[in-house]
């Protein structure tokens, strides 16, 4: 006789903010082996980049890959253009992509944390930390102009210029989300029934995490240091206080924590970004079509984005190619579920913070 | 647990944190990325606008008298502002405004009405440089 059963979670679960599947196989209710279909929300993104776009055009189509990191897709995209013209930008235009990319990082690190209490049962603080994300969003929409769709980076430079109102609006809201953060990290510590969720639970180790290329949070939290942060230099990260956030156990709490305290030194690199915001143009002329091949990887909040672009010196490209930290992620994920508990399943899955559309694009 | 209900007590005198609406208006902030504006007196027709935009939401239709008419979909608009900045005469041509375009109702033809405008400015398009064509081989005969 049959001694396992077969349980689906998804392609719609109540668990889940976009659609994936997981088949488990369950003894009792320990998972033993799972099986993953993540190609839901396919759109031909990669194909449309080079059959319907113009070069100068797609940055604002990759954008569209997804809705929390628009602005890490279109940061990727451009610099891989920009070093094909051979254009390097000036600090001021640096210093401002790397500030949307910090405050993007922060609100896309709350948004995994309120929807893992929410998993875990604890539907209040999942409100409340999505009510405090919106400080972030705020500010945002208050530089760029927009709440979802920043639309902020183009080849060149950077569209919009911070104001003193801006630099006011952005100290206030990050020294209010600063204590508030102080706060989440005493809970997520002390609290009993999180506790019970988090500590112990879904639990990657250090050489599963170098087997199974773990990366992102995911792989900080087991003691890997990866980060693309501190391995390229296309940013003045090292310069801005940056800090490789570690911890040792690798569970969703580990997880939790290198979101939280990663959110902590986002918010310090912001303030300092705008401390010592250099003078200079934020839109320069980058002259020439593309030719030749180029790879840029960035620090996404999820992990390591990688792009390809190879254009022929003609205004449409030959092949845009995306890998998505979540897809990079998923045999480390599959490791994750094997041996805890189903009823902790969806827990674990959105420690994960598992973006996919950016997956399926 | 005693200092959790203290908390859900507290909770009660703090002020609503989210908006009423649509009974109140949500406060856009200064700056915001609204709809594209159209000056025709001072455009100079380079299409320069119409050749930038990623979804192709500005179209210029040709007439046969040589004229060009500005047509813009705002519902398929990404309000990115490229045109804007492409434009040679920005704020006096083509400038973008901080007002929000209402959701599109059947009437409007977002969709439907949009493709065969589409279809009309290619088409126009190709009727005009034919005719130009043909207009410059008859003087060249004529010659």
């Amino acid at each position: 006789m049959k001694k396992t059963v077969h349980i689906p979670l998804g392609s719609q679960h109540i668990s889940l903010l976009e659609p994936i599947r997981f088949k488990f196989e369950c003894e009792n209710e320990k998972i033993i082996g799972v099986d993953a279909d993540v190609g839901f929300v396919h759109r031909g993104v990669e194909l449309a980049c080079t059959r319907s776009f113009e070069f100068k055009q797609v940055g604002y189509v990759v954008a569209r890959v997804c809705g929390l990191c628009a602005i890490t897709h279109s940061l990727s995209y451009t610099l891989a253009v920009e070093k094909l013209l051979g254009y390097e930008a000036n600090d001021r235009i640096k210093y401002l992509r790397m500030l949307m990319v910090e405050l993007d990082r922060i609100h896309s690190h709350m948004l995994c944390l309120a929807h893992t209490a929410e998993n875990a049962g604890f539907e209040a603080l999942f409100m409340q930390i999505m009510g405090d994300r919106e400080l972030i969003m705020d500010v945002q929409e208050a530089i760029s102009g927009n709440r979802v769709q920043f639309d902020y980076i183009s080849i060149g430079g950077v569209n919009r210029d911070l104001t003193p109102e801006l630099i006011a609006l952005v100290h206030k809201n990050l020294s209010s989300l600063s204590e508030k953060i102080d706060a989440l990290m005493t809970l997520f510590d002390n609290n009993w029934s999180l506790s019970l969720k988090y500590k112990g639970i879904g639990i990657l180790t250090l050489e599963d995490a170098y087997t199974y290329n773990a990366l992102g949070p995911l792989a900080r939290a087991a003691g890997l240091a990866t980060d693309v942060r501190a391995e390229t230099s296309d940013f003045p990260y090292e310069a801005l206080g940056y800090k490789m956030i570690l911890e040792s156990t690798g569970d969703i709490h580990a997880r939790n924590f290198v979101r939280l305290r990663e959110i902590v030194n986002s918010i310090e690199m912001c303030r300092n970004i705008i401390d010592n915001l250099p003078s200079g143009e934020i839109q320069e002329k980058a002259k020439g079509k593309p030719n030749g091949e180029a790879v840029v990887r960035v620090e996404a909040p999820r992990g390591e984005l990688f792009y390809l672009v190879r254009g022929n010196g003609q205004n449409m490209l030959e092949r845009v190619r995306i890998k998505t930290p979540t897809f990079s992620a998923i045999p480390a994920m599959m490791e994750v579920f094997k041996g805890s508990e189903y009823a902790d399943a969806p827990a674990i899955l959105a420690s994960f913070d598992p973006c996919m559309s950016c997956t399926a694009k | 647990m005693f200092r959790s209900m203290l908390e859900a007590f507290k909770n009660l005198f703090k002020p609503v944190r989210t908006h009423l609406y649509p009974a109140e208006d949500i406060v856009l902030p200064s700056g915001y990325r609204g709809l594209i504006e159209y000056g025709i007196d001072a455009c100079i027709f380079c299409d320069k606008c119409e050749k930038v935009c990623p979804p192709g939401a500005i179209l210029f239709f040709q007439h046969e008298s040589g004229e060009k008419e500005y047509r813009y979909n705002p519902w398929l608009c990404i309000y990115c502002g490229e045109c804007v900045r492409a434009c040679p005469k920005p704020e006096e041509a083509l400038w973008q405004s901080e007002t929000k375009q209402r959701p599109a109702v059947v009437e409007d033809g977002a969709n439907e009405g949009w493709f065969a405008w589409e279809e009309a400015c290619k088409k126009s398009r190709e009727e005009y440089a034919a005719a130009k064509k043909a207009a410059k081989i008859q003087n060249k005969s004529e010659e």
